[in-house]
């Protein structure tokens, strides 16, 4: 787990503080709350729109973070970096997870900042009642937990395309493919958890999704595996 | 020995890229690994450094076995690619650390400070890797196969697309590790390189090991080649030794006339061919046996391994 965290921190530090252009993309979705309170100032906001708004304010910063997974496992692919990484004695599973680590921390940071900054903007704007009325705590959690869920579900799915395709382009074109295909199948899923509202279906369907990641995750451990790597590079 | 390689093959899906090969490496020692695209250079450095596992065989690294403990030997090798392959955004001291750190070297500051300082780029720490030249990209990628202090080194086209300059202090800094013990495995297509540096060469050709040994014991193999130079009409003494058997290519020699032609039983061939030459009333000025470069050697080797 040492070596993932150092792997993790080089990420942070080096591939999106040290890159411009994503920090900028990041500081986009961060000021995304502003502009959503600020054009609904004047309208009459009822509460479905308020959990529209914090929904989007979660979700949408964890979209470029699937993008940002896809380009940054490519890239290495693509300038011969990760052959220095293969050479070294760190396991395969620590070099994943580290970078796996690297995007999500980062990009899931980003999320709670975001519905935090938007919580504070729509309290301010409609009131603290009308907003922690809108959204509880729980509701507000449970918008943080969709966020990370969705980050590791998408971006466990877009590490296996990375690790078949072999250019930056070709990720990014198939990340975008993956985030709105994913989009669409949590959305359906949103609706199937509200009809099903409570009960043991809700649990069932919430660890189905987890299972869900847990086997991305693991092909995605085994395709990026150095026999696999070197055979694709 | 450093690295024993036993009987390896390695082969992906229908293509055999390694087939049976054995050779071994020891300290001290600078042995070139010469042969064309696809001849298995890359696949053998790739599974000496345990970063690819051998269908058949095992490679033995410093008394540690690659296919069993892969980790073990990863630690044991410094690997440095035709491609320097380094993250640009960072800077050469915080590059050189994170890979330190990886390798569990005991104290990463110091280590990258004696590297910059070894390789001249101390002055360049604080200086992100896109700002560096090719040959600096490099010596930087050396300094990282170098970070742990493996007794083995294994280079993969280190001089690729470098400055004769450039090159040529690189090939000097790698006969300096030489002089401190390490196995240096050379895969390369400079034979020019390989000449001047190499203790022992080995000629790849498929995946098979055509032929190995010092160049000196390359530059002999084969047919042995000798020129015959005179006076007089280059025309009529070829005539005369076509008659006699030998076959002949002129040669372009100072002022005089040459033909050169190979024996595999020089004992029989020269006399005939001086006999033959004199009493067709040819002016011979010498005999002499013809040193073959390195790359002539390499071709008629190749050559030989294609044919069989």
């Amino acid at each position: 787990m040492r070596d993932a965290i150092l792997v993790a921190w080089r990420e942070i530090k080096w591939e999106i503080f040290g890159d411009r252009g994503a920090v900028l993309r990041m500081g986009i979705f961060a000021l995304l709350p502003i502009v959503f309170v600020l054009t609904n100032r004047g309208a009459r906001v009822n509460d479905l729109a308020l959990f529209t708004l914090a929904l989007q304010s979660a979700l949408f910063p964890a979209l470029s973070g699937v993008a940002l997974i896809a380009s940054t496992f490519t890239a290495e692919k693509e300038n011969g970096t990760i052959i220095p990484l293969l050479a070294s004695p760190v396991r395969d599973m620590d070099i994943v997870v580290g970078k796996l680590l690297g995007m999500m921390i980062p990009v899931f940071s980003l999320c709670v900042g975001s519905i935090a900054l938007y919580y504070v903007l729509a309290s301010a704007q409609y009131g603290v009642s009308r907003v922690s009325a809108a959204l509880p705590p729980e509701l507000v959690y449970a918008l943080v937990m969709v966020a990370l869920l969705y980050l590791l579900t998408a971006g466990s799915w877009v590490l296996i395309i990375a690790a078949l395709v072999k250019t930056t382009r070709a990720g990014q074109q198939l990340a975008g493919l993956v985030i709105g295909l994913s989009v669409a199948a949590f959305a359906a899923l949103g609706i199937a958890a509200a009809r099903i509202e409570d009960g043991w279906a809700l649990v069932v369907l919430g660890v189905a999704l987890v299972l869900s990641d847990g086997l991305a995750l693991e092909i995605a451990r085994r395709v990026w595996r150095r026999e696999e790597v070197l055979a694709r590079l | 020995m450093v690295i024993d390689v036993r009987d390896v093959s390695r082969r992906f899906g229908e293509l055999v890229a390694l087939d049976h090969a054995s050779f071994r490496v020891e300290p001290g020692e600078i042995v070139a690994l010469l042969g064309p695209n696809g001849a298995g250079k890359t696949t053998a450095s790739r599974i000496i450094a345990g970063i690819l596992a051998p269908s058949s065989g095992d490679v033995i690294v410093d008394g540690t076995s690659v296919t069993a403990e892969p980790d073990i030997v990863r630690e044991r090798c410094g690997f440095v690619t035709d491609q320097p392959a380094l993250y640009d955004r960072m800077p050469l001291r915080d590059y050189l650390e994170f890979f330190a750190r990886l390798y569990r070297v005991a104290d990463p500051v110091k280590r990258t400070m004696e590297l910059a300082t070894m390789l001249g780029l101390a002055d360049r720490l604080d200086m992100r890797l896109a700002a560096f030249s090719r040959g600096m990209k490099q010596k930087v990628a050396i300094a990282r196969g170098l970070v742990h202090d493996p007794p083995v080194l294994l280079l993969d086209e280190p001089a690729t697309a470098l400055d004769p300059e450039t090159a040529r202090s690189l090939r000097a800094f790698i006969v300096s590790l030489r002089a401190r013990h390490r196995a240096i495995l050379l895969c390369t297509h400079d034979l020019d390189e390989a000449q001047r540096i190499a203790d022992r060469v080995i000629v790849l050709y498929r995946g098979r090991i055509a032929r190995s040994g010092t160049t000196g014991e390359l530059r002999a193999s084969g047919r042995p080649t000798f020129v015959v130079a005179f006076t007089g009409d280059a025309a009529r003494a070829r005539d005369t030794l076509e008659r006699v058997g030998v076959a002949t290519d002129a040669v372009v020699a100072n002022g005089t006339s040459a033909l050169r032609f190979s024996a595999d039983d020089p004992g029989a061939t020269n006399p005939l061919v001086l006999r033959a030459l004199l009493e067709a009333g040819v002016a011979v000025l010498t005999l002499t046996r013809e040193e073959r470069s390195l790359e002539e050697a390499y071709f008629a080797i190749v050559s030989e391994a294609k044919a069989s």
